[in-house]
């Protein structure tokens, strides 16, 4: 069991608060994803799971063990950092033994399971290197491999794509995914980029300013975000949001008023409130319609991503929504465009930033 | 850009010029008429007869030679390894501090290198003065009695190599903590994880990772040290000089009070030698041993 338990989590580095009063559960072999804006406090957070910063308050417990007083090395977990933080004077194969040797291990169990995760991870004619001989994806590995080797109750990795280039570190991402099937070690991931945590994560942690934003998993954070930062984080594009004129009761549902049409949506009147409403809408729930039906606007930019066409439409009032078009799309820059909007996909947030949904 | 490549050419060595001129000058030139001097019996002012190697025959039966020999050896061998290794803990402990506070304790430990020997040989001789001197209050405690470190012969060295190293330690200090902030801290992170206790990421991370500075400190120390005059020229005065006579000082005696510069410079290519053979020898053996 190496549940992970943080409850009511906060920092502070003197007078600044970092994190407030966190708090989640993490199941036994979940792979979660903190996601968030730089300066969010994701990478706080884990550095207070791993043991290397002090929490100011609150509990972290893990595999029903207290630790949050432990010192790193005694609450069983790995890091994977950012900068792979190899020793630069070790072979890979020290590096990989480092850990193990700490603790005692005899030399052939040391020996065996550091070759069978050089194997795992396809490094093992790299194991007498130094890491200045490898390159970037190959140091990437050695610090996944020292994390494997040591069999810790929890991985925690920060942001460890984000020093790769792009092809690699779609590749890298996808061997992520396979090892976690594989090992089915509780993972815990740091990175600001959306597409990361859609693709790799069984729950995403959204983190804003300090708090916690949502926790979900990636289908729930991306179908029922929880807030307005939620909606706009997590997406690309970035999802839609135009100001509510007003609102009207439509057999129990939502009818909104936007600059030049009227939306029936299926999020329920009970609840919401009258005024300063926004509306939300994806890109994808916004098509192009043939002449004279929906919302008029103007094409600014078309981008043409091959399998589909994103316009970006200036609105009556100057505000810019995008639209999604097939991917051979006869839409040209300047020319005008009539929007169909998916009423039963739309979502509406309250003055400060709540989401309302369609029942579910 | 295609630049004019004999303009480029000219640019170059005007630029070095200064350079090898001085370094010719200064250096080059005396070091060859030293050599030269060496083979003839010249005295300090003047030119010699060519004698061969008849300095170097002599030189080989001085026991006066050798004792400077033995005491200058004694002498790094009671600085050099030391001194590195006080610089590197005070390093450590200095690295520990942050901000305001590890810029005063640096500043503090460095102050000393700044001296000049003189007041270096001024405040320690006051320090260890038979009737006034604070360190006798230590000495007493040890020896029974008010102790003379400068004209007991066996305390003579190790006590002018305490006031080196006391005099010398913060240009170390400097240069450790220098190669100490070089290492990531996310290095540190990781062997915390890796269950390495203390003296284990001291060890197996930071000193192997420090090994070129300490290299590099050993070898400036060897050579320092193998010149040493001052401190143990000062420091004597007004006692017996022989015993405790080092190399360089045997030199400027032999030049300067005996009038034999052609057997000054014969003793002077042998230090040279030393020098060259021992410091290229320590930095060759400490660099593969780092690469290992």
């Amino acid at each position: 069991m190496s549940d992970i338990v943080l409850k009511e989590v906060s920092k502070s580095f003197g007078a600044v608060s970092v994190l407030d009063k966190v708090s989640m559960h993490i199941s036994s072999g979940e792979f979660i994803v903190f996601l968030g804006p730089s300066g969010c406090g994701k990478s706080t957070l884990l550095r207070m799971i791993a043991g290397l910063e002090q929490v100011s308050g609150g509990e972290i417990h893990l595999g029903g063990q207290r630790v949050d007083q432990l010192p790193p090395n005694e609450r069983g977990v790995a890091m994977v950092f950012q900068n792979y933080a190899l020793y630069p004077h070790m072979t890979v194969r020290d590096n990989m033994s480092f850990g193990l040797q700490n603790v005692g291990t005899p030399k052939e169990e040391i020996k065996r399971r550091v070759e069978d995760a050089a194997r795992m991870l396809e490094i093992s004619q790299l194991l007498d290197r130094k890491p200045a001989q490898l390159s970037g994806g190959q140091r990437q590995r050695v610090a996944i491999g020292r994390a494997i080797v040591r069999d810790p109750k929890a991985f925690l990795l920060d942001e460890p794509l984000s020093n790769l280039d792009a092809g690699l570190r779609v590749r890298t991402r996808l061997e992520l995914a396979q090892l976690h099937h594989r090992i089915k070690a509780t993972m815990i991931f740091v990175t600001h980029d959306q597409t990361e945590a859609m693709t790799l994560a069984t729950r995403i942690v959204v983190m804003n300013n300090k708090r916690v934003e949502q926790i979900g998993t990636p289908m729930e954070v991306y179908t029922r975000p929880a807030t307005r930062f939620v909606a706009g984080f997590v997406g690309s594009p970035a999802m839609n949001f135009l100001p509510i004129a007003s609102v009207s009761d439509s057999n129990g549902k939502a009818s909104v008023g936007l600059p030049g049409q009227t939306i029936e949506t299926a999020v329920p009147m009970a609840g919401l409130p009258k005024d300063k409403l926004t509306f939300g809408i994806r890109p994808e729930a916004v098509r192009i319609a043939a002449e004279g039906q929906g919302l008029k606007g103007e094409a600014d930019v078309v981008e043409r991503l091959g399998e589909r066409t994103l316009v970006y439409t200036r609105l009556a009032d100057g505000s810019t929504i995008i639209a999604e078009d097939k991917g051979i799309s006869a839409v040209q820059p300047g020319d005008t465009v009539y929007l169909a909007i998916d009423g039963n996909a739309a979502m509406v947030f309250d003055e400060a930033g709540k989401a309302y949904h369609a029942a579910a | 850009m295609i630049r004019n490549h004999r303009r480029e050419v000219v640019a170059a060595y005007l630029f070095i010029l200064p350079f090898v001129l001085s370094y010719g000058v200064l250096f080059f030139w005396p070091t060859l008429q030293m050599i030269y001097l060496s083979f003839t019996d010249a005295p300090l002012i003047g030119p010699g007869q060519w004698i061969g190697l008849e300095n170097y025959i002599e030189m080989f039966d001085d026991r006066r030679f050798w004792t400077a020999v033995r005491n200058t050896s004694y002498f790094v061998a009671l600085t050099v390894i030391p001194n590195t290794l006080i610089g590197l803990a005070i390093a450590m402990m200095v690295s520990r501090l942050k901000g305001w506070q590890q810029s005063v304790i640096l500043a503090m430990f460095f102050l000393p290198y700044i001296l000049p020997v003189s007041v270096v040989y001024r405040i320690w001789n006051w320090m260890f003065n038979v009737q006034f001197g604070i360190m006798q209050y230590p000495l007493t405690w040890i020896f029974g009695e008010p102790t003379p470190v400068f004209r007991v012969q066996w305390m003579f060295m190790p006590t002018v190599a305490f006031v080196t190293i006391w005099w010398t330690c913060g240009f170390n200090i400097l240069l450790f903590l220098a190669g100490l902030r070089s290492i990531p801290s996310d290095i540190y992170e990781a062997a915390a994880l890796d269950n390495a206790n203390r003296w284990t990421i001291f060890r197996r991370i930071t000193w192997p990772l420090i090994w070129p500075v300490t290299a590099l400190v050993l070898t400036i120390q060897l050579i320092l040290q193998l010149k040493i005059f001052d401190q143990v020229y000062l420091f004597v005065q007004g006692g017996r000089p022989d015993p405790s006579m080092v190399m360089v000082q045997y030199i400027y005696n032999m030049a300067f009070q005996r009038n034999e510069g052609g057997y000054a410079a014969a003793i002077a290519v042998a230090l040279f030698a030393i020098v060259i053979v021992f410091s290229v020898l320590q930095f060759q053996l400490l660099r593969s041993r780092g690469e290992k």
